[in-house]
């Protein structure tokens, strides 16, 4: 058994992301009313799936001898990707922060961040079911 | 940790709109002062927001690219408007000038109220975004549990 197999990976990047976007978050509603700033969003979903390659279309394959070998990038060098959103509305003082959109990304971001943390749970309960079985 | 950084940003945001919320109050406190220590009545006060990366430490800028993006707000300076002084006639009062007007501050005391809600509900957005980090940071505590 792997203990830190590619499920547990996964949700615990996913949970990093998550964090992440709160930031995020949290810098757009305290600088809703900043002129000039505007609102910025976090995508990790793309990179994620890239890391986890789960119908292996994505990783780059070596076909020369003289190729690299560079897999699909793994877990260890995942990025985010920030970008300022580019559907805001632009309102006199030059912000593009709708708070009311803001609050409902940061509840399903919650609501995310605790499904991840409840499936880790299950999964290291799944783990630890294994390692006591023998007994 | 990502969200402690959260709720700094999130604390900045409600020391920024307090000091807003202390202009308004000043606003609405001196909307009759006639007499002040530069001189001349009362000038309406506005508070000026500015944005800013939220590192504190070298480490924080070592950290990378995401923390660049997310930036705390801070009240960067209070300025008094140079809005002109209503003239309004009352020859009675003490510091009415020759011909019975005195120069009273030009607060429109309903834009006040208006302002202070919309402060308010800043400071309520910023503290429910602290909330959900702190549930937030509870709950990955109930990992492995």
């Amino acid at each position: 058994m792997n203990v830190n197999d590619k499920t547990l990976q996964a949700l615990t990047a996913g949970m990093k992301f998550r964090e992440m976007r709160q930031e995020m978050i949290s810098s757009n509603v305290a600088n809703a009313e900043t002129p000039g700033y505007k609102a910025k969003r976090l995508d990790f979903e793309k990179a994620l799936a890239r890391a986890l390659d789960v119908d292996g279309q994505m990783g780059m394959k070596v076909e020369d001898g003289q190729h690299y070998d560079v897999g699909n990038g793994g877990f260890e060098n995942l990025e985010p990707e920030v970008y300022e959103d580019p559907n805001g509305v632009v309102n006199e003082s030059g912000n593009t922060v709708n708070r009311e959109d803001e609050m409902a990304r940061m509840a399903q971001n919650k609501i995310m961040y605790d499904a991840l943390v409840q499936l880790t749970n299950k999964k290291l309960g799944m783990k630890k079911y294994i390692l006591n079985s023998e007994r | 940790m990502d969200l402690l950084k959260s709720m700094k940003i999130s604390s900045s945001g409600l020391a920024a709109n307090r000091k807003r919320i202390e202009a308004i109050s000043s606003n609405i406190a001196n909307a009759q002062t006639t007499r002040t220590a530069e001189g001349g009545p009362y000038r309406r006060k506005e508070v000026a927001f500015g944005s800013e990366p939220a590192r504190d430490n070298f480490a924080d800028i070592l950290e990378g690219e995401i923390d660049a993006h997310a930036q705390k707000v801070h009240a960067t300076e209070v300025v008094s408007t140079n809005e002109p002084p209503i003239l309004k006639y009352d020859p009675t009062h003490p510091d009415a000038n020759a011909d019975g007007y005195v120069a009273m501050p030009n607060i429109n005391v309903m834009k006040e109220m208006a302002d202070m809600i919309s402060a308010q509900r800043a400071y309520e957005a910023n503290i429910s975004a602290i909330n959900t980090s702190k549930s937030m940071a509870m709950k990955a505590l109930e990992i492995g549990r």
